[in-house]
């Protein structure tokens, strides 16, 4: 869909409107998650972050990777991130972040990444405007991925293999092949006990 | 508190509703004529129209949107009726029967209760959360209808990436879910919203996987191009050259949508329907709105990746070769000249008494008007059917548009009769199903798909 020039009473580009609109979503999204007493709702600030850049991409005429940010970023991480703390946490637990105990340590840091950040941008050569978006990027990219970067698109699959085995694992290692069969008296590890027959 | 205040807080909630709109009827012809002799309206409508003008795409983006949105409400009402009557016969009761006839407005006449009844907000909830969640899911259902093609040259956007964004959108109603879960501050409400993210999320692999191979043989993501390929006979559906994508991502489906046999978001008989346990009114009605929708949308794209999407199972004019029949639907008005005059005269009249007639000789106890006015409906159904076969015939969308609901509702009734005859699973049972057979399944079906296309394409090259 072909946006007009210009947007009408205000007078800007429309692209220029949208991405100040994204941005702002991202940049306070992203300041919601770490400034809210409420775990849950800096979750969803994340998500909503996460969204405002998918949107950026596809300003920027790359769909491809704005589906793959929302399908794996919100469809995925952040849905177990949200999973996570839903089991783990209660309304009845402390609502302090633990990040507000080190947030002296937090400001440091993010000062020095931006200002790490800052130099990068002001002494890289950026390339001029780009020569032409290409439409459709599907084919390029996976040309490339199966092509010239296979080794790295293969070695990041076998990493993440190795993630997804170590993890399980880590989860299964306590477990019993049966459940139902576990001694009573055995102590479990963050497990009530089991009823006993008191008669 | 002042007279109206006290009024104003008797009012039901719909009264809420219809009292503003009935005093902005009121008062709008009056600011109309104000607005007329003083020309403020004259110069307001002036600049809509150039300001429309200039920007008429984002018109059509809204008014897509819009119809794309009030598309959605007639679809969720069909299929609720739809569902009440072929589960009340499944359960040898008769269902639905009082509002018109055999019940038909009944789904109709829900929504407007549902819309009527208190949206009421609990102690304890998380309230912007609480609200925001039905919105993302209804959201997460209906932004998804934009990419399937309904017929050829009928969809919102041909998208070159169609199918992930698919994905990626339906992918989002679930954290609305788990919204509405932990914002609840109600243990059922959290169970649900936990229940659903683990369902989702263990389907949403074989349903991506399962989709790889029919993408391997279209060689495209986009949806209206994968209903290209599929274009010639049935034998040339995706469902017969992928049986075991089709069936892993019918189910897999089943469970997205959160249908029996695996609706364990909302267990009613366990866990007091789930995430939707503290919802009231319209806010309640969003989730099964949006789950409505989302039976539909999945069943389209079922359709489209399998079954052909708007492609007839047989080519019309072969079958009418066969039989040796010619039909020409163009149709020529103007050669009847003084004769259209008399058969736009004489013709419904005279088709409405010829439709009747049997009716009051045959039935001795039928008064004359009663058979006049079942001819009347007749001759309603028959003008409309023979309307039907010409639009079927002369224009390639309506002939589409009919094979594509066709299809997409039968696996809507597949859907229906699967709730009505099978057992609801357990929570572990779903989950190994999912990790133990559909995925390493669709595993499989990838590697097979992949080694026949290299060993098909080898040989003809």
């Amino acid at each position: 869909m072909a946006l007009p020039q210009t947007v009408p009473f205000i007078g800007w580009a429309w692209d220029d409107l949208i991405f100040l609109v994204l941005a702002g979503l991202m940049l306070g999204g992203g300041l919601m998650v770490v400034l809210g007493r409420d775990i849950i709702r800096s979750g969803l600030f994340m998500v909503l972050s996460f969204a405002a850049l998918a949107g950026i991409y596809v300003l920027l005429g790359a769909p491809l990777v704005a589906a793959a940010q929302v399908l794996i970023y919100i469809g995925a991480i952040s849905v177990l991130i949200l999973f996570a703390i839903m089991l783990t946490q209660s309304k009845a637990g402390p609502s302090n972040l633990v990040f507000h105990h080190q947030s002296w340590a937090g400001a440091l840091a993010a000062v020095g990444l931006a200002v790490i950040i800052i130099v990068v941008v002001i002494y890289t050569d950026w390339p001029g405007a780009a020569t032409g978006v290409v439409a459709s990027a599907t084919t390029l990219i996976a040309n490339l991925l199966f092509t010239d970067y296979v080794l790295a698109f293969e070695v990041v699959s076998v990493l993440l293999l190795a993630a997804v085995i170590g993890g399980v694992f880590l989860a299964k290692r306590e477990d019993s092949p049966d459940p139902g069969a576990r001694a009573v008296d055995e102590p479990t590890l963050g497990r009530l006990p089991a009823p006993r027959d008191e008669s | 508190m002042t007279v109206i205040g006290r009024s104003w807080s008797r009012l039901t909630p719909a009264g809420k509703v219809l009292l503003p709109l009935l005093a902005v009827l009121l008062a709008l012809p009056v600011l109309l004529v104000v607005g007329w002799a003083t020309g403020f309206l004259p110069w307001l409508i002036g600049l809509l129209a150039q300001v429309l003008g200039a920007n008429a795409d984002i018109v059509r983006f809204l008014l897509a949107a819009t119809v794309l949105l009030l598309f959605t409400v007639p679809t969720a009402f069909v299929i609720i009726f739809m569902e009440m009557k072929l589960i009340a016969f499944i359960n040898l009761r008769l269902g639905p029967n009082r509002q018109g006839p055999w019940g038909v407005l009944s789904s109709t006449l829900h929504g407007l209760k549902v819309l009527a009844k208190e949206d009421f907000t609990p102690t304890g909830v998380d309230v912007p959360v609480f609200t925001l969640a039905p919105v993302v899911v209804y959201l997460g259902a209906i932004m998804t209808i934009m990419v399937i093609p309904f017929a050829p040259g009928l969809f919102g956007l041909d998208m070159d990436i169609g199918l992930l964004y698919f994905f990626a959108i339906a992918g989002m109603g679930v954290i609305g879910l788990m919204m509405a879960g932990w914002s609840s501050f109600n243990k059922y409400s959290l169970l649900g919203g936990l229940r659903a993210a683990a369902a989702i999320i263990s389907y949403e692999i074989p349903l991506t996987l399962a989709v790889v191979g029919v993408i391997m043989l279209a060689g495209t993501m986009s949806l209206n191009q994968i209903v290209l390929q599929q274009a010639g006979s049935a034998l040339d559906w995706y469902a017969f050259q992928q049986p075991l994508a089709f069936v892993i991502f019918f189910i897999a489906a089943t469970a997205e949508a959160g249908r029996t046999p695996f609706d364990l978001t909302e267990a009613d008989s366990e866990i007091v329907a789930g995430f939707a346990t503290e919802y009231s009114g319209m806010r309640f009605g969003f989730f099964f709105f949006a789950e409505y929708v989302n039976v539909f949308i999945l069943s389209a794209l079922t359709a489209t990746l399998f079954l052909g999407g708007w492609n007839a199972p047989f080519d019309l004019a072969i079958v009418l070769n066969a039989l040796s029949v010619t039909v020409d639907p163009t149709i020529d008005p103007g050669s009847l000249g003084m004769g259209l005059l008399w058969l736009v005269l004489l013709g419904p009249p005279l088709v409405v008494l010829l439709l009747a007639l049997p009716f009051w000789m045959l039935k001795s106890d039928w008064s004359f008007i009663k058979s006049l006015v079942v001819g009347f409906v007749l001759f309603n159904v028959v003008v409309m059917a023979l309307i039907g076969i010409w639009a079927y015939m002369s224009f390639p969308v309506v002939a589409g548009l009919f094979w594509f609901l066709v299809k997409t509702f039968s696996l809507v009734a597949l859907f229906v009769i699967m709730r009505g005859t099978l057992p609801r699973v357990r929570i572990d049972q779903l989950m190994g199903f999912a990790w133990k057979w559909l995925i390493p399944a669709a595993l499989v079906n990838i590697f097979v798909t992949a080694a026949a296309i290299l060993v098909i394409r080898s040989g003809t090259d």
